[in-house]
């Protein structure tokens, strides 16, 4: 350090205690927390989009153009193949992209940076950072759900302009699975344990939530899985949008934007309210 | 540390201080505060005040609770008895509003590794809504004092142990805060860096600034603290001025030696002869007296080479009041 000596001391302000309130509103404290994660992994949005965005596209052509010109005698959802995985493909990124940022993103910060450390000495409540970051989950769902959809656009798979909403619905799927991610992170103690939600809760989402083949298809004591199953709604959410009504899954999928919202809000009130206990 | 002793810190500047605040209720006001994980009781009825611009130091070992009672009294951990007040306020019912009035050093130097320097007070500044012009000249302001004006473009990484803990304290000074709580604000930097900390600080006690430290270095509550509290396993077991808590613990003069040395002196010593107060505290030997003239003696009588007689310090009481329990 230079000479203390010579160091100008700061003007401090004499606090005005008749100012009222200096807290900033709650509303500007959820704010800021979603700035901080657009400031720091902005920088970063070119890579951690890559795999959200190209891996889609593969599944698109590998899959839905390689693997269904063997499976173009038959329709799905009145649809061909590569038209049918469309939707499927945005519900997808929208789970992974929440799932890694509020399983691994928050446990990294919360042990390993200790990031929420630092932010909780502020204003900031624990439930305005965990509000902030399942904001922030929100927002990458829809930043990369609609970079796929612009994807799926060039391939002639979104009907406009309805798939111009794809982006919200982006945000909700992300959004629900940001909170599921938080309940599971808030119970977890070491990074592997991670393993088990990924590949016994996630994957078999991918598998069975219409994605891979139309759930009318699943046996008879099986139907109600996907029912219960947040991926389902998102992908029949996206599939309204990207396809129409004349594809869905089921009857009643203009149900399924509202279920969706349902389980958003009721799974992103249960982990920020886990993850509260857990900081 | 003998120059605590020596040269008590000035009593004198704070009570002028907070008698121009006669009005002002005290920063903190914390009776009776109990917090517990679990089966351990971490604070255990704690009550001491911090009036407006002193510098109040909490001492302890290693889990005597220091952190977790500034923690209480910074509105981050509820507590679970007791009545607290910071500034006037309850940090249980209005975490935020308290939190938006104090400036806060954590034990740890935690930044955004991935921003510069500037970034990272930007963002730090956002937590409190602070922007715009006045703020931006404000961070010039505080990279300045803490010496910091030419690094703002640097990365986190690129700054030496010394220049982050400065950085914490440019950090915690973003919001004009009323109250300064710094958590081991000088752990484990070399002494050049702890000095030149030490007279940053002292800049702002001499402008009025507030300020709760928690330590686990005697130098560093003798240099800075207007008053001290020791806790030990949750309690408050000593208050006051250092001065006054030295004088009020121990007799002027210590006698320090090496116990190992000359068996035949703490045999001697243990019998407490001539008003004497022996302690001992794993290899060294401690004898206490009001008079510096027979401790002298006792090194001639004895031969003692690596004895050394001087005032008994903050270190000495804290060793007593707390050393024992360590040896248990």
């Amino acid at each position: 350090m230079s000479d203390p000596a010579n160091a100008p001391a700061p003007v401090l302000r004499a606090p005005a205690h008749a100012a009222g309130p200096r807290r900033p509103p709650a509303y500007r404290r959820v704010a800021a927390v979603w700035f901080r994660h657009v400031r720091v992994y902005g920088n970063f949005f070119v890579a951690n989009a890559t795999p959200a965005v190209f891996e889609p596209i593969f599944m698109l052509l590998a899959i839905g153009y390689g693997l269904g010109a063997y499976l173009n005698k038959h329709q799905f959802n009145n649809q061909q193949y590569a038209a049918y995985m469309a939707a499927g493909l945005l519900g997808v990124t929208c789970m992974y992209t929440a799932a890694f940022e509020a399983a691994y993103g928050t446990f990294i910060r919360l042990r390993f940076q200790k990031t929420y450390e630092g932010m909780i000495a502020t204003p900031l409540t624990r439930r305005d950072i965990f509000l902030g970051e399942l904001l922030w989950c929100g927002t990458k769902g829809a930043l990369f759900s609609a970079i796929v959809g612009a994807v799926l656009c060039l391939f002639g798979h979104v009907r406009l302009p309805w798939g111009l909403a794809i982006p919200f619905v982006g945000f909700l799927c992300s959004a629900a699975f940001g909170g599921l991610s938080f309940v599971v992170t808030s119970f977890v103690n070491s990074m592997n344990h991670f393993q088990y939600y990924f590949t016994v809760v996630l994957t078999p989402m991918i598998f069975f939530s219409g994605l891979v083949f139309p759930v009318k298809d699943l046996p008879d004591g099986m139907k109600w899985v996907p029912l219960s199953l947040p991926l389902f709604h998102a992908i029949e959410s996206f599939r309204l949008l990207v396809a129409g009504p004349a594809h869905a899954s089921v009857p009643w999928a203009a149900w399924c934007p509202l279920i969706l919202l349902g389980m958003c809000i009721a799974l992103g009130a249960l982990g920020v309210k886990r993850m509260m206990g857990r900081l | 540390m003998s120059r605590a002793a020596s040269e008590p810190p000035p009593a004198a500047q704070p009570t002028a201080t907070a008698s121009a605040d006669a009005g002002a209720p005290p920063v903190v006001e914390c009776d009776g505060v109990v917090r517990r994980f679990g089966k351990l009781t971490a604070v255990d009825g704690v009550t001491l005040h911090i009036p407006r611009g002193i510098c109040y130091a909490l001492l302890g070992p290693n889990g005597a609770g220091k952190t977790t009672l500034s923690r209480m009294i910074g509105a981050v951990l509820p507590r679970d008895g007791g009545a607290l007040r910071v500034l006037g306020l309850d940090p249980g019912l209005e975490e935020s509003e308290v939190k938006a009035r104090l400036g806060v050093v954590l034990q740890e130097n935690l930044f955004d590794d991935d921003l510069n320097v500037l970034r990272n007070l930007e963002i730090y500044g956002l937590f409190f809504w602070k922007r715009g012009p006045a703020f931006r000249a404000k961070v010039q302001e505080l990279l300045r004092f803490v010496g910091l004006e030419e690094k703002e473009k640097m990365g986190i990484n690129e700054l030496s142990g010394g220049m982050k803990r400065r950085l914490m304290i440019a950090r915690a000074l973003l919001n004009d805060p009323e109250l300064l709580i710094l958590d081991e604000p000088t752990t484990g930097l070399d002494p050049q860096v702890r000095h030149a900390i030490w007279a940053r600080l002292r800049q702002l006690k001499a402008s009025g600034m507030t300020i709760l430290l928690t330590t686990h270095y005697m130098d560093e509550a003798a240099q800075l603290a207007d008053r001290v509290g020791i806790l030990h396993k949750g309690n408050l077991i000593a208050e006051d001025r250092p001065d006054a808590l030295v004088a009020k613990n121990l007799p002027r003069w210590v006698l320090e030696f090496d116990a190992l040395e000359k068996p035949v002196c703490v045999e001697a010593l243990e019998k407490n002869p001539d008003g004497a107060r022996y302690e001992r505290h794993g290899d060294r030997a401690f004898a206490f007296h009001a008079d510096e003239a027979p401790l002298s003696g006792w090194i001639k009588q004895y031969d003692l080479r690596t004895a050394l007689v001087r005032p008994s310090s903050l270190e000495d009481v804290f060793l007593k009041l707390t050393g024992r329990a360590l040896d248990e």
